[in-house]
Parts: structure tokens; sequence; C-alpha cells
């Protein structure tokens, strides 16, 4: 569904990206894992199109997405959650679950989403005109959940969504993304926490420094020594 | 007290071009982060648009107000397009420099175009004043200050409740997550800026006819127009309404009972002491636009 060969990405002259290499198939919930700074998010933003690849091909359902605007990769099925939950703290609950359809023109379709999310994450519903600064972390984070679910993306891409949160209020959220993934969606996720990551995630990639060092089915990787020592404690 | 209530009603007309001004401000710097030196300018070329319109092209008085407003508008998005966009990524010293230059080269254009005496703008209505009351207030005045809320009461519906106003405030709180939701910056800079100018624009063709078109116009209109975005706190639309209004008011009545010598004075006073006491703004608490 989702491929990257080779690429590359910079900030200026600092190289982040090495060469990744990196592949999610339809249905998968693949987690990419790795030390700070390793370059994580920077692959979930050359996907989203936040950054511009340098070198190598981003391709999605056979179509090159390489460079593309991040409106065209949402466009094309693709929604970034992004580190740190990044809601529009002054525009209300709805306002900022609008903002998640802004690039779809079907209002009806629209309006349905929005009672589904509401539905589902009820404290969403009861706080629709409610800006979105007010409501606590987890609030924020079902918020930007539900925002990335108003584009009806085919694959999404979730960024460390389990930080600063509660333990309780993490269980709760891979909860919700087990559930996405089990209504179809495709997940690509980032995750520092890896033993959580690993127990639901069907792949997983391990990077360091720009690069991909590891990969394989994630229960493979939960028994391996390398990882256990890295980012399993023990 | 007449006098009192007669002060507050000009201050009130002023007042609401001022806000007019300074939303239009307000909301290119807090989008944009630009500083905007040629504002003034299309605050000039409402009113010339409005002078030629009506003089030269004896169009219709309110036709002529409302083509000066699109052509604002039209204006500001070209200046967005081929002077802006290109410098997106520059600091904001780089801009504010191209500004000034814009500023220098649209006033002198006016010069060379208008020449440098004043013009009269021609209106239709009687010069007597209607009275409230104890207060007197010329028909003209009277369009120009219902006009003037009616544009506000307008850009609020639009930034508040459409799609591309939720957008703009979008991405004046963060920019990045706006691209992510699918937003095309671009044409969010240009809708801002052309919206801006063409508030601009509404003011000068609204002041115009209360008092003349001539090509150094912009300047005070800037002043003013920056220091309503100061009294109101940068970004801030609501701050920037009532801003405007205060500006307006306080100026009346500094002219009123200090000497109308004053007038501009009594408002840069009040700018300076905000930038003392409150330098983030009367309004500081209150929400941004975004
Ligand atoms: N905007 C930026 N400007 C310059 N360098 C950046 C920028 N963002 C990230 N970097 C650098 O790029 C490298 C990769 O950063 P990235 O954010 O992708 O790491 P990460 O794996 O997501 O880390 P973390 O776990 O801390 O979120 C780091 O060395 C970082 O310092
Ligand atoms: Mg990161």
């Amino acid at each position: 569904m989702l491929r990257l060969e080779a690429v590359r990405a910079a900030y200026g002259p600092v190289e982040a990206l090495r060469g990744i290499d990196l592949e999610v198939g339809a249905g998968e919930l693949v987690c990419l894992l790795g030390a700070n700074g390793a370059g994580k998010s920077t692959t979930l933003r050359a996907i989203s199109g936040l950054v511009r690849p340098t070198a190598g091909r981003i391709v999605f359902d056979d179509r090159a997405i390489t460079g593309a605007e991040p409106s065209a990769v949402l466009a094309s099925g693709i929604a970034h959650c992004p580190e740190g939950r990044r809601v529009f703290p002054h525009l209300t609950v709805e306002e900022n679950l609008a903002m998640g359809a802004y690039v779809r023109r079907d209002r009806e379709g629209i309006a349905q989403d929005l009672e589904r999310v509401c539905t589902h994450f009820p404290i969403l519903g009861e706080r629709r005109r409610q800006a979105a600064g007010t409501l606590s972390g987890g609030e924020q984070q079902m918020l930007a959940i539900g925002r990335a679910l108003m584009a009806r993306p085919r694959l999404i891409l979730f960024d460390e969504p389990s930080l600063g949160l509660a333990p309780t209020v993490v269980e709760t959220t891979f909860a919700i993304i087990a559930d996405i993934r089990r209504q179809g969606t495709t997940v690509l996720m980032v995750e520092q926490n890896a033993y959580l990551a690993l127990q639901m995630a069907d792949r997983a990639y391990v990077m360091e420094t720009g690069r991909i060092v590891l990969s394989g089915r994630a229960r493979d990787l939960m028994n391996d020594e390398k990882v256990r020592r890295a980012y399993l404690g023990g | 007290m007449d006098a009192f209530l007669q002060h507050l009603v000009n201050g009130l007309v002023l007042g609401g071009t001022y806000a007019l001004l300074g939303i239009g401000l307000t909301l290119i710097f807090g989008l944009m982060n630009l500083v905007n030196f040629a504002h003034g300018e299309l605050y000039t070329l409402g009113a010339y648009a409005t002078f030629a319109a009506v003089a030269l092209g004896g169009w219709n008085f309110f036709v002529a107000v409302a083509a000066a407003i699109v052509v604002g508008a039209v204006a500001g998005a070209l200046c967005e397009r081929v002077l802006l966009a290109p410098l997106r990524d520059e600091s904001i010293d780089t801009t504010m420099l191209v500004m000034i230059g814009l500023w220098i080269a649209l006033q002198n254009a006016e010069l060379l175009g208008w020449g440098g005496v004043a013009k009269s703008i021609p209106h239709p209505f009687p010069t007597a004043p209607l009275t409230l009351g104890p207060v007197g207030i010329a028909p003209l005045r009277v369009f120009v200050v219902l006009t003037a809320l009616a544009l506000i009461g307008l850009s609020w519906l639009l930034i508040q409740k459409t799609r591309l106003g939720t957008a703009m405030r979008a991405t004046f709180q963060d920019r990045e997550t706006a691209a992510l939701m699918g937003v095309k910056i671009g044409r969010i800079h240009t809708a801002t800026f052309a919206f801006g100018s063409a508030l601009a624009a509404a003011a000068g063709a609204l002041l115009g006819p209360i008092f003349l078109a001539y090509p150094s116009m912009g300047d005070l209109a800037s002043l003013k127009a920056f220091s309503v975005v100061i009294l109101g706190g940068l970004g801030n639309l609501a701050g920037a309404t009532l801003g405007g209004v205060l500006l307006g008011i306080a100026e009346e009545l500094g002219a009123g009972y200090v000497s109308s010598g004053y007038r501009d004075a009594v408002g840069f006073v009040i700018i300076i002491l905000v930038l003392l006491f409150r330098p983030s703004g009367l309004f500081a608490r209150s929400q941004r636009i975004g």
C-alpha cells in the first residue's frame, strides 16, 4: 500500500534520513521504533509532504507521492496525526474536527462523520463548542485522532500517540488505535512505548540515526536480544 | 454634556474607519507575520478609485465605493502573489523592507498619476446635518459609520463562520498542522492580504469623501492603523475593532477639549502609554483571532 524507497531528507545541512526503505501493506499495523532524534517523525513528515525528500521515492497505491503537497497526500488517503497532538487551541472541538475534513466536499458525509466521531468519543460530543485548548491532554489526543479520522483516510500515521499521557489514557489510546485498524484502516505508528506498540503491531521497523537498522514481525522483535536491551528495558 | 455627545458621535465615525484599517493590518500581521508598511497606500487607492469612478467615470457613488473595495482586494491579491509569495520563507526584516519599497513606489505613482493637488470626491448626500436631540451629524457621516459597522460585521462572519475563515484561524494558530489538514497556506496568505487590503481600501473610499484624496493621505492612515493594532494587541481582531473605535473617540475628545491641533497627538500619547503599561495591548487577555 505504502512504500518508501531509499528516502533521504535533510533540515538544511543536517541529514535526518539517510536512505529509508519501508513498506506498509493494506490492513497492517506497522510500528516504527527508535531513540530520540533517530528520524521517526521526519519519516512520517516526508510521507505526508511536510518535508520534501532530497532523494528516493514514496509510493502510495502504485502512485508516486514523493514531494507532493500535504493537501495532495491527504486527498490521496493518508492522514497524519502529529506528534504532540497539535489541536488548534482556539478553535472549538467541532471546528477542529471540521478542519480534519477540510479537503472533503461532501457536506452530508462530513456531518455524519462528525456525529460518528462524537458518538465514538462522547467527551468530544459533550465539549463540541469548547475551545480545544481547554481540554485535558487525553481529551486532546482523542480530538487529534478524531480529527485525523474526519478525512476518512485509508492509512493513518500516528506520531507518538501516547506521549505525555497518563497510563490509563495510554491504554485507552492504544485500544482506540487497535479499533481503527480492526475497522479496516491501515496504521503506521511511531511509538516510544515499545512494549505496548510491539504487542499490538504486526510488523515493526527500528531506526537509528536516519537509517532502518532492524525490521521484522513484531513478535520476533519482541524476543530479539538487541531490541530487548535497547527498547524494552532488558 | 451636549458637546461631549457630539464628540462621541464624531469619534464613532472616525473610529469605525480606524477599525477597518486596524482589522486589515492586524490580520495580515498575525497570519503572515508581515509588517505591512504599504497598508496606507491601499487606503489611498480606495479613495482615488472612488474619485475616478465618480468624478471621471460618472458612476453612481455607492457602486463606486463597492468597486473601490473590489479594486483594493484585487490589488492586494496581486501584491501578495507577485511580491510576497516568492519571499514566503524570508525573514520579517526582508518582507518589511519590500513593503517599505512598495509604499514609496505606490505613493509616487499616485503623485505622478493624480498630481499633488487634493481632489474632492463628489457624493450624493445633502450637506445639512441631521439633528438627533443635541447631536448633529452629516448624512454622509451616517453612511460612513453604518457602512463601516456593516463591513466589520461581515469580516467577523467571514472569519468566524466560513470555511475560509476557519482555515485562516487554524493557519494563524498552527501553520504546519493546518497544512496537514490540507490547507493550502499560500492561498490563505493571498486571501488574507486581499481581504486586509479590501478593508483598507474601504476605509479610504469612506473617509475620502469626508476629507479629500491626496497622494500622501495614506501615511497618516498607516500610522492610525498601526496605533489601532498596538492598542488592540497584535493579531487580535476584537482588539482592533475596539481599539479603532476607542482611538477615534479619544482623538475627537482631545481635539474638542484640548485643541484641534492636538487631534493626532492624542492618539500617539495613548499609544505610548499603552506600550509603557500594557505592551501586549489593552485587550491582551481576550481571545486572539486565532
Ligand atoms: N525543524 C528541524 N530543524 C532542524 N533539525 C531538525 C528539525 N526537526 C528535526 N531535526 C533533526 O532531525 C533529526 C531527526 O529528528 P526527528 O524529529 O525525526 O526524530 P524523532 O525520531 O522523531 O525523535 P523524537 O523521538 O525525539 O521525536 C534530529 O537530529 C533532529 O535534531
Ligand atoms: Mg518525533
